[in-house]
């Protein structure tokens, strides 16, 4: 919201002397960050954040009020000369409480037009004044002082006025040229014929102040906040004055307002006024607010005088009453925020300035909590796969429905789901309307933009929870994706590179996973790019001992023994190593390794030769070697059942 | 020496050991084998041939000789032949060009939005503080309702949150937040044995904002909360001066301005001395000294009394704040969807390793 220099200082005559950075860096303390200051012709603007908490700041004389009850200064007077009341001269019917005040005068206008000085304080807000007295003066009365008014023209209004919800169907041009369809939850202002304004948020078309316009009738009413954001937000229509209204205009300010723009009426167009009236009353108060010294010594870390307390509050428009040890504070008009103990602390604190706050740390009042065991092996996991080389990525969670089908998941294509579960009602585009399955499609893309960009070798993985659409809804489950394409060197110029092969990310997939991995492993984008996914239960936990039981290793020598075998091509290492190992059971075997494959010449088609390496170690005694033969004779054995034959 | 052999074979066989010792190199021993046991001229073969000439009866003697010492020459030339080998083996992994570089080991990298996440948990660790999680599909309820967030709150709307077609109650989170608001209902009931509650929840959130430098419908956000006796402001400016000096070097200084959230009150946002220039003023904080780095404040009493925790005796802060705009900052990366791009050379200059 921009706030004019010399506007402000008009309502807070200290704000003058004040450097325009000092301004801001006091507006800025008491909750109004300054997010820009740019120079206009004679002035300067202040583009300044309001919270939605604070729609009584969101004028000048908001602002000032608070500069004022910090400054201890006092405020301008705002007292225009009362419009004399009399009998209604257009009956206003209120039939919803969501409009009890409705303050209003019909006015003939003289020749006239908007003072230069008002044109161009409107100018140095960015809005447009449009020269017509009776909407500047309305549009100078929003920015200044906050309460958002309207002018009709009195002769294009049929009977009399009523403020009601709009019957569903019920159509009306907003002053925008809109065509807005209106719904029973919609507060209109109307005449006989229909509605003539959306109620707090923007006039109708219609009965709009034009440059032929002879009588004005004006309203300056009090629209209850939730009805004219709801209807703010139906229709988009997020108007200066919606934003006001919505989140909670000054109640008492209606009949103010209205003596003010009656006031600019006379004085810029020589209007004539014709009658002055109210419908309504104001809204009951709200309910006074406790503020006990212990809540208040609680917040703020120390003890605070209650008198002091009460001095800021009363600056700031509330009335207190002060007991023993607790305020009892009746909050302004204005000020619909302030409606719990804490909220008072915190006025009381903010006009004391935060920076005076103490700072301590507070008391451990019971033992720590370790982290959780899944978050210390995420953690744990992303570590060691970096370590390994891979690149930790961060990808979107939702993927077109082409990407989606294009993998099926860590838990396979077997397991049930529905993708429909898993759609998003409105998504950014189709490109990002499935919450995914697989983090596998996301990773092949950054790989390819990678291979793209250049880089010879790539190697990515993902930790992240993927979806499946059960009847029931979304389970999700922590996933882990690995991707490795490209051509692995190690940079050493004896050594040379070569793509990728799937016995390397097998080899990655045993050093992190729980045993019997290895079909996860999948090649994808013809061959040259290799993944794997699972659910993080597959991969190893960090141990729950901080050392594990001792397992005594040897000290007297091993023996190393090769038995060089043929065997069927198609015979897997797991039979073979587990046949060996079964057969030498209770033996000092300690490791069974396949120290050389052979394959091709000199062979019989269809075979493969292994080169078993078999090593001997007894914990209590060096070996003989008479025992060994024995072993490696039982090893051969258990080689020849499976069909291998000791190579020549 | 087989009195059956010529005299010109006991001269080579005499002189054997010290041509073998001779031998430098395989190309050496090559032909050294050639003179002795080769097929033609070699002293084998020349025996051979006296070998087939020799009377009958001395045939079989002298073939035994003959083949006694081609074995002994054999064997020998074998084991010269490995120790040469295995030399030059040697000698290769040796002659490297010690003027380039050495192989490395693969370097892979943490991605910089999680190593700044895992640096926050490493800070608040020493004050008791662990890590909660919860799902990234929530309900209405733990997302808005348990927040004092109202109704008609425009962040609810379609058009700021992501809603599931067939759940229309479901939404992809927010904010953390609803991480708050699930732990303090789980550990209500236990908050009396525990002494309260403290923890971070770290996360990815989701809001419909279009993808451009600044903005991105997914992010990360680290939210701290705590519940205790008696807590006030002086204890959140306490924890975020210790935690905000830990990240950003013991000279920082922390700044606290009143601010509106509607989960807390007091709220504030908070703001530390620049840490790219020192608070001298830089374009980062655009020449005022100070950036603003998280949103702050005491927990709500609805929100407490929403989880099941009495608000009379218990009171708390919360703080929450934006991973990628803090990475953004202290890194001074120009574009936010850098990232999501996961460039490897990104990847590896901005994440690295721990």
């Amino acid at each position: 919201m921009w706030i004019e220099r010399a506007a402000l200082a008009a309502e807070l005559p200290a704000a003058a002397s004040l450097a325009t950075r000092a301004l801001a860096e006091r507006l800025a303390s008491l909750g109004f960050p300054v997010d820009a200051i740019e120079a206009r012709p004679g002035t300067e603007a202040l583009d300044v954040d309001i919270t939605a908490n604070r729609g009584d700041a969101m004028s000048h004389r908001g602002l000032a009020r608070d500069l004022a009850a910090r400054l201890r200064a006092p405020l301008a007077t705002l007292a225009p000369p009362p419009a004399p009341e009399g009998p209604a001269k257009v009956a206003v019917h209120l039939a919803d409480p969501g409009c009890p005040l409705y303050a209003t005068a019909l006015l003939t206008l003289g020749p006239g037009e908007t003072p230069e000085p008002i044109q161009a304080f409107l100018s140095a807000l960015g809005a447009t004044p449009k020269k017509l007295p009776a909407v500047d003066a309305s549009n100078e009365l929003l920015h200044r002082y906050g309460h958002p008014t309207h002018a009709f023209d009195a002769d294009r209004i049929r009977g009399a006025v009523t403020v009601r919800r709009a019957v569903g169907g019920e159509k009306l041009v907003t002053l925008d040229g809109v065509t807005r369809t209106l719904t029973a939850e919609d507060l209109v202002i109307a005449d006989e014929d229909g509605p003539i304004a959306l109620a707090g948020v923007m006039g109708g078309d219609g009965t709009k102040v034009t440059e032929a316009t002879r009588r004005v009738l004006l309203e300056s009413a009090w629209f209850e906040p939730r009805t004219v954001r709801a209807s703010a937000h139906r229709h988009g229509l997020h108007t200066d004055a919606s934003q006001r209204f919505g989140r909670g205009a000054d109640p008492a300010m209606a009949p103010v307002a209205r003596d003010l723009l009656v006031q600019r009426l006379q004085a810029w167009a020589g209007a004539t006024l014709e009658g002055a009236w109210t419908a309504g009353a104001l809204p009951a108060p709200a309910a006074p607010v406790p503020l006990t010294e212990a809540l208040l010594a609680r917040i703020a870390g120390e003890p605070l005088p209650l008198a002091e307390a009460a001095e800021a509050l009363m600056a700031l428009g509330c009335g207190v009453t002060a007991g023993a040890s607790c305020l009892t504070v009746q909050p302004p008009t204005w000020r619909h925020d302030l409606t719990i103990p804490e909220d008072l602390a915190e006025e009381v604190l903010r006009l004391r300035g935060y920076d005076r706050l103490p700072s301590i740390l507070p008391p451990l009042e019971g033992p720590p909590q370790p982290l959780a065991p899944d978050y210390l092996h995420r953690q744990a996991l992303a570590r060691r796969l970096a370590h390994l080389g891979f690149h930790q990525t961060v990808t979107y969670g939702f993927v077109s429905p082409e990407m989606d089908a294009a993998y099926p998941g860590p838990l396979g294509s077997d397991a049930y789901d529905d993708q429909a579960e898993r759609t998003l009602a409105n998504p950014l585009g189709q490109e990002y309307s499935i919450l995914r399955r697989s983090l596998v499609p996301s990773l092949v893309e950054v790989a390819k933009r990678n291979l793209q960009q250049g880089q010879r070798e790539v190697r990515l993985f993902e930790i992240a929870p993927t979806y499946r659409g059960l009847p029931e809804g979304l389970e999700d489950t922590w996933t882990v994706a690995l991707l490795w394409a490209g051509e692995r060197w190690d940079g050493d110029p004896e050594s040379k590179a070569a793509l990728v092969q799937a016995k390397h990310l097998h080899g990655v997939l045993k050093d992190v996973c729980l045993p019997g991995t290895e079909r996860h492993v999948r090649c994808f984008a013809d061959d040259t790019m290799l993944v794997a996914e699972l659910p993080l239960r597959h991969f190893r936990r960090p141990d729950d001992r901080i050392i594990p039981a001792y397992t005594p290793h040897s000290r007297f020598p091993a023996v190393e023994r090769d038995l060089s075998l043929v065997v069927d091509r198609n015979l897997p290492w797991q039979a073979m190593a587990e046949g060996v190992r079964a057969a030498l059971k209770d033996t000092a075997l300690v490791e069974l390794t396949c120290a050389d494959l052979y394959q091709g010449k000199g062979l019989e088609p269809g075979t493969k030769a292994w080169l078993l390496r078999l090593t001997f170690q007894a914990l209590d005694r060096t070996l003989v070697g008479a025992e060994v033969d024995g072993w490696v004779a039982a090893a051969l054995a258990a080689a020849q059942s499976l069909g291998a034959t000791l190579r020549a | 020496m087989d009195p059956l052999l010529p005299p010109e074979t006991a001269e080579a066989e005499r002189a054997f050991p010290q041509a073998l010792a001779a031998c430098r190199d395989l190309d050496a021993l090559l032909r050294l084998k050639g003179a002795y046991v080769g097929r033609e001229g070699s002293h084998v073969a020349r025996l051979m041939d006296q070998l087939k000439a020799a009377p009958k009866e001395q045939k079989r003697d002298l073939g035994a000789a003959i083949n006694a010492l081609k074995n002994t020459w054999e064997e020998a030339l074998k084991a010269r032949q490995a120790e040469l080998e295995e030399a030059r083996k040697a000698a290769k992994t040796l002659a490297w060009d010690r003027t380039l570089p050495p192989p490395q080991p693969a370097r892979g990298a943490l991605h910089p939005l999680n190593r700044l996440m895992g640096r926050l948990v490493d800070v608040f660790r020493p004050l008791g503080f662990h890590v909660e999680e919860g799902p990234e599909v929530e309900t209405e309820e733990h997302n808005f309702d348990g927040l004092n967030i109202p109704a008609d709150h425009p962040a609810r709307g379609s058009a700021d949150t992501f809603y599931l077609a067939a759940h229309p109650g479901q939404l992809l989170r927010t904010h953390t937040s609803p991480v708050q608001v699930r732990t303090l209902k789980r550990l209500a009931p236990h908050i009396h044995e525990a002494g309260g509650i403290r923890f971070l929840a770290p996360g990815r959130v989701y809001r419909k904002d279009e993808i451009d430098p600044t903005h991105s419908p997914m992010f990360h956000q680290v939210e701290g909360m705590l519940v205790g006796h008696g807590i006030g402001m002086q204890h959140l400016k306490g924890t975020l001066e210790y935690a905000l000096r830990a990240l950003f070097g013991p000279a920082t200084e922390i700044r606290l301005r009143p601010s509106y959230f509607p989960f807390v009150e007091p709220g504030c946002e908070v703001d530390v001395s620049c840490p790219l220039c020192a608070a001298k003023g830089c374009r980062v904080c655009k020449g005022s000294g100070w950036v603003e780095i998280l949103g702050a404040g005491l927990i709500h009493p609805n929100v407490l009394d929403f989880a099941g925790i009495d608000a009379n005796e218990w009171s708390g802060w919360a703080f929450g704040m934006g991973v990628e705009r803090m990475a953004m900052m202290l890194s001074q990366t120009p574009d936010l969807r850098l990232f999501f791009e996961n460039d490897q050379r990104f990847l590896t200059a901005m994440g690295g390793l721990d």
